[in-house]
């Protein structure tokens, strides 16, 4: 593809948003301005305000964005910038961190998840997350994948239900083949599943997390840095992946790597030192126009 | 510079010297062996080795080496072996090589010379000071070899004259009437020779400088492990020669000449009779056993067990997974680190001031597996907290993430994960408990030889009744002996020699043969368990 012809295809998608920045404005802009950005897809996360406070330490400030169905949004910004605890907010991760205090609106699907009566259980059954190390339990591969719905009780294995003739090793087998296949790993462990997880490679350790994520049919993945700790092969699969996945499944996924993030996200948020959410819009528009001087340094690579 | 030796990346060909520094090595190696076996009376000394007198024997072996390891510094000091000394051999090595000749000075100043204090007081600074000095200021391929082989050549001259010869004995004159003969002088000053001389013959193996020290050290550390095992060995191995006569003891094989046991209401006769285990101690058997005592210890170390484990797993679940790291869990950790290291008499007197009077008021099983729980409970919570803190955060992480409650994480992620740890706990909590003495005098003690007709049968002893508690097992109310109280009694309190044991000497030594197999059967049950689990986490 030319570059001429990239770059019309990027003003006429730039002329159909709402929010045209007009000559003789001011670059840098206002938060209210852009999140009343309207996608095309349906809000899967409407967060508001939300603040996260580790101690004395102000991690998130004042963050509102609204995440679209469907889609992959990518989460940017040097370390410490507070996008892995914006990602941890998403499912109530942060409630594990006793000295974390959230205020805030965080809504899924219209309904606020900070909210006294929330059933953490189900919240994280339909938001599902993959973390930056791969985290397989010692396992067998069989075990690892269907741990999530037998421990919901949605599938019933074991003893006693061989005894009472309710056993669900059948819908196992069928689960497993069928989120390994999403997380094409099964032509890879078809023939072990019944081996222990931590004997496959960290690229297949990912992808298995990835399948043990998507065996509870969850709406939405949160990834943090999930190629972060594999090599350039490893990471291109989890790339491609994520990208099939995005047509079934609304991904947040958290990157260092802003290649990582151009290549695979719809929409890219940029996080910068101190919590602050800086830019959030299209990724096309955030890495090759963005509207906040600071975004345009951390992505030219002169800050951050 | 005295040090400056020119050093190239290839040595010159020293296959000579090498072939020399291991003979060296070897001579020691051989004194070293000889000297540990005349330790452990495997060896006398009194005894001639192949027609030579032992302490001559020793003595030559000595001088030689001497020899050898002062002919090493001096060619390498005139040229005539290439290596890479430093300047100096160090302070570490002054400082003891002026100890020892401090040491060899004031002995001969006293004893030979009957010098007084002051006298051997001033020969022994001189001495000392100039094997520091002789250390120190020459380089080290001098200062670290001279002292060491003129004090084995010493050693070997005052050996072969005969000034410390087998009948020699060093009275300490003090109040005790203390004195080191030579069965114990000879072979430990033998041992120290060899340690010191094969330390430098190895360092001029390898050349003195780094490479030399290097391998100086090695040879220090591996002779240290290695002797350490040895000694290890030849405890149990003592043990075992000293226990078989008795174990064995008129065991015949044979189909139902064994006795017949009742096991879960079946009655089978065993295949062969071991009288040793099989029978208690009685007037009319033919060999007596330690039967009660073995099924005693069995059962104590079985009871103490199912009653800590779960307890303290339970508590160590609770404090590393639920209640928040503090003031709390550190007063918890203090306390049962200071448990674990609490005497066991202590524990035996509480089980006898609170279990025994609450538990039909008499000693009993019972109450000696509760106390042996008790003392087992410190350790189990200590190491299944460090199990569980062991297993990595990512683990619970991922579990919480999948919308899995903390409870079901515990059960199939964290305790599956840290299962090993707390065998490993177990395993070792067993092996202090299963040779516990004090508390089991104290709580559960029978008779001290105890016919075969008292050994308990918890399994047998086991009915319902038609009140409650429904069940009822007198067995584990009754006094019983287990293994290491009857070891006890019958060294200690001389207990049995008015009874109808026939060889007291082998009795013991069997019980106590019995005793370590015992425990040891246990180890072997807990290191199985151990790898089992293991293999399930690992990826094999």
């Amino acid at each position: 593809m030319s570059k001429t012809s990239q770059t019309t295809e990027d003003e006429t998608k730039r002329t159909d948003q709402p929010l045209e920045v007009t000559a003789g404005e001011t670059r840098e802009q206002t938060q209210d301005e852009w999140t009343d950005y309207d996608f095309e897809s349906q809000a899967k996360f409407s967060v508001e305000d939300l603040d996260v406070y580790y101690g004395d330490d102000h991690a998130l400030k004042g963050v509102s964005m609204e995440i679209p169905e469907n889609s992959v949004t990518a989460l940017i910004g040097p370390s410490g910038c507070g996008k892995s605890t914006f990602l941890r907010c998403l499912n109530r991760m942060n409630d594990r961190i006793s000295a974390a205090r959230i205020d805030g609106s965080v809504e899924l699907d219209g309904e606020e998840i900070y909210q006294d009566g929330v059933n953490l259980v189900e919240l994280r059954k339909r938001v599902g997350m993959v973390f930056q190390s791969p985290n397989p339990f010692p396992k067998s591969i069989r075990d690892n994948i269907s741990y999530g719905p037998r421990k919901h009780g949605d599938l019933e294995t074991g003893f006693l239900s061989n005894l009472l003739g309710r056993s669900d090793e059948d819908e196992v087998d069928e689960l497993v083949e069928r989120s390994l296949s999403q997380a094409a790993l099964w032509d890879e462990v078809e023939d072990r599943l019944d081996d222990n997880a931590l004997g496959l490679s960290g690229g297949q350790q990912q992808r298995l997390c990835i399948a043990r994520a998507l065996a509870t049919d969850p709406e939405v993945l949160l990834m943090d840095e999930p190629a972060s700790a594999l090599d350039p092969i490893a990471t291109s699969k989890i790339e491609d992946l994520v990208h099939e996945l995005s047509e079934d499944y609304t991904v947040v996924i958290v990157t260092h790597n802003m290649q990582q993030a151009a290549r695979i996200s719809d929409q890219t948020a940029v996080f910068l030192t101190g919590g602050e959410l800086v830019e959030y819009g299209d990724t096309d528009q955030i890495f090759e126009d963005p509207e906040s001087q600071r975004v345009e340094d951390y992505i030219s690579g002169k800050f951050g | 510079m005295a040090g400056a030796v020119e050093s190239s990346l290839v040595s010159e060909d020293t296959s000579g010297t090498e072939a020399v520094a291991a003979g060296v090595v070897g001579i020691a190696a051989i004194l070293f062996g000889i000297s540990l076996g005349s330790m452990f009376e495997l060896l006398s000394i009194t005894d001639p080795i192949a027609g030579i007198p032992m302490v001559a024997l020793l003595g030559t072996l000595l001088t030689l080496l001497g020899l050898g390891v002062i002919g090493f510094g001096l060619g390498s000091r005139f040229g005539y072996v290439a290596t890479d000394p430093r300047p100096s051999a160090g302070l570490v090595a002054s400082v003891a090589f002026s100890g020892i000749w401090f040491a060899v000075g004031g002995l001969v100043a006293s004893q030979s010379f009957g010098l007084g204090t002051v006298g051997w007081v001033a020969v022994a600074f001189v001495t000392g000071g100039l094997a520091f000095a002789g250390t120190a200021l020459p380089r080290e391929d001098i200062g670290s070899t001279l002292p060491v082989g003129v004090f084995a050549v010493f050693v070997g001259v005052v050996f072969l004259t005969g000034v410390i010869g087998p009948s020699w004995v060093w009275d300490l004159g003090w109040e005790q009437q203390a004195s080191f003969n030579a069965e114990f002088s000879i072979p430990v000053i033998t041992a120290f020779c060899s340690l010191l001389v094969s330390w430098a013959s190895a360092k001029a193996y390898g050349g003195f400088g780094a490479r030399g020290r290097h391998v100086g050290a090695y040879l220090l550390v591996y002779l240290n492990a290695l002797s350490i095992i040895a000694v290890l060995f030849l405890l149990v191995a003592f043990t075992v020669f000293k226990g078989l006569p008795g174990l064995f003891n008129g065991l015949t094989f044979g189909l139902g000449s064994g006795p017949e046991t009742t096991l879960f209401g079946f009655t089978f006769a065993w295949p062969f009779a071991w009288p040793f285990v099989m029978n208690g101690v009685a007037l009319l058997n033919d060999v007596n056993g330690v039967l009660p005592a073995i099924v005693g210890t069995i059962w104590l170390v079985i009871g103490a067990v199912v009653f800590a484990v779960p307890l303290g797993v339970g508590a160590a679940v609770f404090i590393t997974e639920y209640a928040d790291r503090g003031r709390f869990t550190q007063v918890v950790e203090v306390a049962t680190n200071g448990l674990w290291s609490t005497p066991s008499i202590v524990f035996g007197l509480f089980g006898l001031a609170f279990l025994v009077p609450r538990l039909g008021n008499g000693k009993s099983l019972l109450a000696g597996m509760l106390t042996l729980g008790f003392m087992l409970l410190p350790l189990v919570v200590i190491t299944s907290r460090e199990a569980m803190l062991a297993v990595p955060d990512e683990y619970r992480d991922a579990s919480a993430a999948l919308g899995v409650t903390k409870w079901q994480t515990i059960r199939s992620v964290v305790l599956p994960a840290s299962l090993p740890g707390i065998v490993t706990g177990i395993i070792l909590g067993v092996g202090r408990i299963a040779g516990e003495t004090a508390p089991i005098l104290l709580t559960m003690s029978g008779s001290v030889a105890p016919p075969g007709s008292q050994t308990v049968d918890v399994i047998g002893g086991f009915s319902f009744t038609s009140s409650p508690p429904f069940v009822s097992n007198p067995e584990l109310l009754q006094a019983t002996s287990a293994l290491p109280y009857q070891l006890y009694s019958l060294i200690t309190a001389g207990v049995g020699q008015s009874s109808n044991i026939a060889n007291i000497e082998q009795f013991r030594w069997a019980t106590a043969l019995i005793l370590l197999v015992v425990v040891l059967s246990f180890y072997a049950v807990g290191i199985a368990t151990r790898y089992y689990f293991r293999r399930k986490l690992q990826h094999e």
